[in-house]
């Protein structure tokens, strides 16, 4: 049985910044998705309730336990997007199993496994300076299902695999030579894939964040449009729905990873200003909670959920104002979508977790 | 740190921690930066090209298949329709502008707010059609103001158009908008609001064939919603061509018999079922339904007490009078209650059941044979032969004889019509069947009821001595999906009533036209015409009063040409047209000759 006394230390203000954001993604995504059939709106309020109860489910187990099977976990994620490579053509579309009802995206899932098992590795580790073995056992780690993804392909969710191990090993002390060694790695592994790996779209898509309007039909359409949209909303907005660029069907993936350029157009600048705030005091929180994790797995668990949802929100942001290549990454909680809803709240809830267990005699 | 004194020194990682949230935090004013130069920086820029860079998908209707008549003259076709369109977003001063544009297209605003209302779902820069077929004058008054009212646009349309307007509108049908109710019930997954419909007739029978799929055009339009160029285009495919088994000719004089009547008449092929007319009377324009009519209109149209909209020939339910006569003749011979010899006195009036039952002929006929009793179409001698057979196997003979069913025509809504039973009696009525009912069903009375298509697949049925046939109206399609309904097969008639009865009971026919009798006025010379009158007593006497009519009675005639090998059956009822052989056997004595004059040169009797 679950104690009072963890109930009385759950962060409900972290839980109402969470659902708030959430709910939030629903008005825009009514605003973007009303007038074509699929009742996204609702569908996605199902989600939230699903991952809300998924994420009370959570709690009831210690991070400590699940950290114990985290290998589990792990080996078993690895196992599904392992069998959806030879398989996808007959039950996946891409990075996406179709279930009976529904369609579930183990990618996105995927990153709980991996924040659970650098967590249980490097909890073990308490030296200042990463040592090469770790680095390389924690790179192997994330490599793996990280070419898995890849290949399926989906590069964008593959992308924000990485943040979390290179956030795992600059806490666990990497020397900054390191770092800027790991960077000008990813640089020539960045060359090496635009040679041998890049589709020509995705190709497209990199070369037109520099010049977004060389070709406006094409790859830089989508960039240009997004920017017009967020553009023509000025201070205040164009009002709740009465966005032109968004109604107009004139926005890619609207509700999905283009959400953001709805706000900036039906809300304007004070909109944006107002979400961005709001994400802030959310990650903020988020971060902050490490002080209160009782030992060093709940300060990388904690860690690497604030960096998880910081980063999709940042290449998200970037990407729909035109200041990174589109590579297909949500809006955390604001998109469209149950799997990656579904990942950021079992991060959150592990964060809950850490935070309620703070006392080592419980 | 005081607090982790007890626990390992996590100081190290914590400081970390905050560092990288410094980043984070930091890159999330970066991005705020950016959106402030998009937004506030680059705001005119941006807002410019969001007003001229709009696009707006537009569907390219397809031309909706042709319908002609068997020589191909064209009974619905399309043409270019000018609509007048308002783009609410463009509206300064809504009530304002919605007064103006109704001043100029001379509709009431109020019409023009319930029209605006069914569409508020779509988006405010989505044109709605107010008003359309506008004639030249009204699109060079509207592109005239175009400056003062950007909220009006004028689109180009193709709508159908039918261009002799009444004739035949009861067998094309016409066309209607979708309600949002029915686009809701997903019936219709690839129509959108505004789209049109086969409603009735050959219209709604083959709405699959007849609508071909839309295309769909992307265009850029600016802040009036004027168009700057396309940027896709998917071209539409029209939809399949019908043509009909009416005979242009014969549809128009039956149309022009009707006139000021209210009635139907059927022409038909007994030898395939080939509908060759098929009016009903009164009539409306289909044309109307097209343009849209006003609120008024449609109430006018629709709260009339003649039902210009009621098919009178496959809907209508009338007692077949005499015309059942011909039943009860063919019934009893091929029953042996009576044989052809068989002769009855008629008195003017007879009681059966304790209850008297009279003939139209006050003074009676005297003693006839069946022969003269059709010819004269005897009551008398037909309540005896009712009383003979029973109600049990005169049902079984007006059932054979295709009363009682549908008869399968090709147009939707046909009713049943009625041929009482003691069983109906019981289940649909909740009481007994009473002898007396009999007698008047012998005379095609009482509770039993036909339409007007019944009554012609009926004649061609005795035409043919036996043979069925199913009534249709399509002719020929370039589309495999629909073929024409069967030629004449042999019904059940022809297996369980000899030919040589039928003989018996058309001699009678020919000599009610050829010789005195009470339809010679259906008489073509040289046609051989075999004809039946009927005068039904009307079922409420409340509806005639309520029109404030003098009561008559309906006039009906049925009858086919020529004798042997027939080739053409005429129905014809009028409705309050008084006796059957003063009212309708003329006017089916003209079609008979407008056919033999088409058909018949020189004639073959």
């Amino acid at each position: 049985m679950i104690d009072r006394r963890l109930i009385e230390n759950v962060d409900w203000f972290l839980i109402g910044l969470l659902v708030l954001n959430s709910l939030l993604g629903v008005v825009v995504i009514y605003s973007a998705s009303h007038y074509v059939p699929g009742d996204y709106h609702w569908r996605q309020l199902v989600f939230i309730g699903a991952s809300l109860l998924a994420l009370f489910l959570l709690l009831l187990v210690d991070y400590q336990v699940l950290m114990t099977f985290s290998f589990y976990f792990y080996g078993a994620v690895v196992f599904v997007l392992l069998i959806m490579l030879p398989f996808g053509r007959f039950i996946s579309k891409g990075s996406w199993i179709k279930l009976r009802y529904f369609q579930v995206q183990p990618s996105e899932l995927a990153k709980v496994a991996i924040i659970l098992v650098l967590a249980r590795l490097f909890s073990e580790y308490k030296k200042n300076q990463v040592s090469t073995t770790a680095a390389l056992t924690s790179s192997g780690l994330v490599g793996l299902p990280f070419i898995l993804v890849a290949l399926q392909p989906d590069l964008g969710t593959a992308v924000s695999f990485f943040p979390l191990l290179l956030g795992s090993l600059i806490l666990a002390g990497l020397k900054r030579n390191a770092v800027i060694g790991i960077l000008i790695l990813a640089f020539l592994a960045g060359i090496a894939g635009w040679n041998f790996y890049l589709k020509d779209y995705q190709k497209e898509r990199l070369s037109t964040v520099v010049f977004p309007s060389r070709d406006p039909q094409g790859a830089g359409y989508h960039i240009l449009q997004s920017k017009i949209a967020i553009g023509s909303g000025g201070f205040l907005g164009k009002g709740f729905a009465r966005g032109s660029q968004s109604q107009l069907k004139f926005l890619p993936a609207r509700h999905t990873d283009f959400v953001f350029s709805v706000i900036g157009e039906e809300f304007g600048f004070l909109g944006i200003i107002s979400v961005l705030l709001l994400y802030y005091l959310f990650i903020r929180r988020l971060f902050r909670s490490a002080g209160k994790s009782r030992d060093r797995a709940g300060v990388y668990i904690i860690f690497m959920v604030g960096l998880m949802i910081s980063f999709q929100l940042l290449v998200n942001v970037a990407m729909v104002i035109g200041i990174f290549p589109i590579v297909g990454i949500p809006l955390p909680l604001l998109s469209y979508g149950g799997s990656s809803l579904l990942a950021n709240y079992l991060g959150v809830g592990l964060v809950l977790n850490v935070k309620m267990r703070r006392f080592a005699n419980i | 740190m005081e607090k982790y004194k007890f626990y390992e020194d996590l100081s190290l990682i914590l400081s970390r921690t905050n560092k990288v949230f410094a980043v984070v935090s930091l890159l999330i004013l970066v991005l705020v930066f950016f959106c402030w130069k998009v937004q506030i920086l680059d705001y005119k820029k941006y807002w410019n090209l969001a007003e001229a860079n709009r696009t707006r998908e537009s569907v390219i209707i397809a031309p909706r298949g042709l319908i002609t008549d068997r020589n191909d003259i064209i009974l619905a076709e399309n043409s270019a329709s000018f609509n007048a369109s308002i783009i609410r977003e463009n509206c300064r001063d809504y009530d304002r502008s919605l007064g103006e544009i109704g001043q100029l297209l001379e509709v009431a605003p109020e019409d023009l707010k319930t029209r605006i209302a069914k569409f508020e779902s779509l988006p405010l820069f989505w044109p709605i059609v107010v008003k359309d077929n506008l004639d030249v004058k009204d699109v060079s008054r509207i592109e005239s103001r175009r400056l003062e009212l950007p909220e009006l646009t004028v689109e180009i349309d193709p709508r159908r158009y039918y261009p002799f307007g009444s004739l035949a509108a009861h067998v094309i049908g016409y066309m209607q908008e979708l309600s949002e109710a029915e686009l809701k019930s997903e019936a219709y997954p690839e129509k959108s609001l505004g789209d049109m419909i086969g409603r009735t007739g050959v219209e709604r029978q083959y709405e699959s064939v007849l609508v071909g799929s839309d295309g769909r055009r992307l265009e850029i339009v600016d802040s009036q919603g004027r168009s700057r160029g396309e940027t896709s285009r998917q071209e539409p495919t029209p939809g399949h061509d019908l043509q009909l088994t009416l005979d242009f000719d014969l549809q128009q004089r039956a149309t022009q018999l009707l006139e000021g009547r209210e009635g139907a008449i059927i022409v038909l092929d007994p030898r395939n079922g080939e509908v060759l007319a098929l009016a009903s009377f009164p009539t409306y324009d289909p044309n109307k339904f097209i343009t849209r009519f006003s609120p008024q209109e449609w109430m006018d149209l629709i709260s009339r007490a003649d039902h210009p909209l009621e098919n009178r020939a496959i809907r209508g339910l009338y007692a077949p009078g005499s015309l059942f006569k011909l039943t009860m003749a063919l019934g009893a011979l091929n029953s042996g209650v009576i044989s052809e010899q068989t002769s009855f006195f008629c008195a003017g009036s007879a009681n059966f059941y304790g209850r008297p039952f009279n003939c139209w002929q006050r003074g009676g006929h005297g003693t006839l044979s069946l022969a003269d009793a059709i010819r004269f179409s005897c009551n008398v001698y037909f309540y005896n032969v009712g009383r003979r057979m029973g109600i049990d196997r005169i049902a079984e003979h007006a059932k054979l004889l295709g009363l009682g069913e549908k008869t399968g025509i090709d147009i939707p809504g046909e009713k049943e019509g009625l041929v009482p039973t003691p069983e109906w009696s019981r289940s649909t009525r909740k009481s007994d069947w009473y002898p007396g009912e009999t007698i008047s069903v012998s005379i095609g009375q009482g509770p039993l009821v036909v339409t007007p298509l019944q009554v012609a697949v009926h004649t061609a049925i005795i035409a043919n001595r036996g043979h069925g046939v199913v009534p249709h109206l399509l002719m020929s399609s370039d589309s495999p999906q629909v073929q024409p309904s069967g030629a004449a097969s042999s019904g059940p008639a022809a297996e369980k009533i000899k030919a040589d009865l039928f003989d018996k009971v058309i001699r009678g026919m020919w000599k009610s036209t050829n010789e005195e009798g009470t339809s010679r006025g259906a008489k073509v010379k040289d046609f051989g015409v075999c004809g039946k009158t009927g005068s039904t007593q009307l079922v409420s006497r409340e509806r005639a009063e309520k029109l404030g009519r003098t009561l008559k009675t309906h006039s009906w005639f049925t009858g086919f040409a020529p004798r042997d090998n027939p080739r053409v059956v005429v129905t014809v009822l009028v409705e309050y047209g008084g006796m059957g052989g003063a009212t309708a056997a003329p006017l089916a004595g003209q079609l008979f000759s407008l056919y033999k004059e088409k058909n018949d040169r020189p004639a073959i009797d």
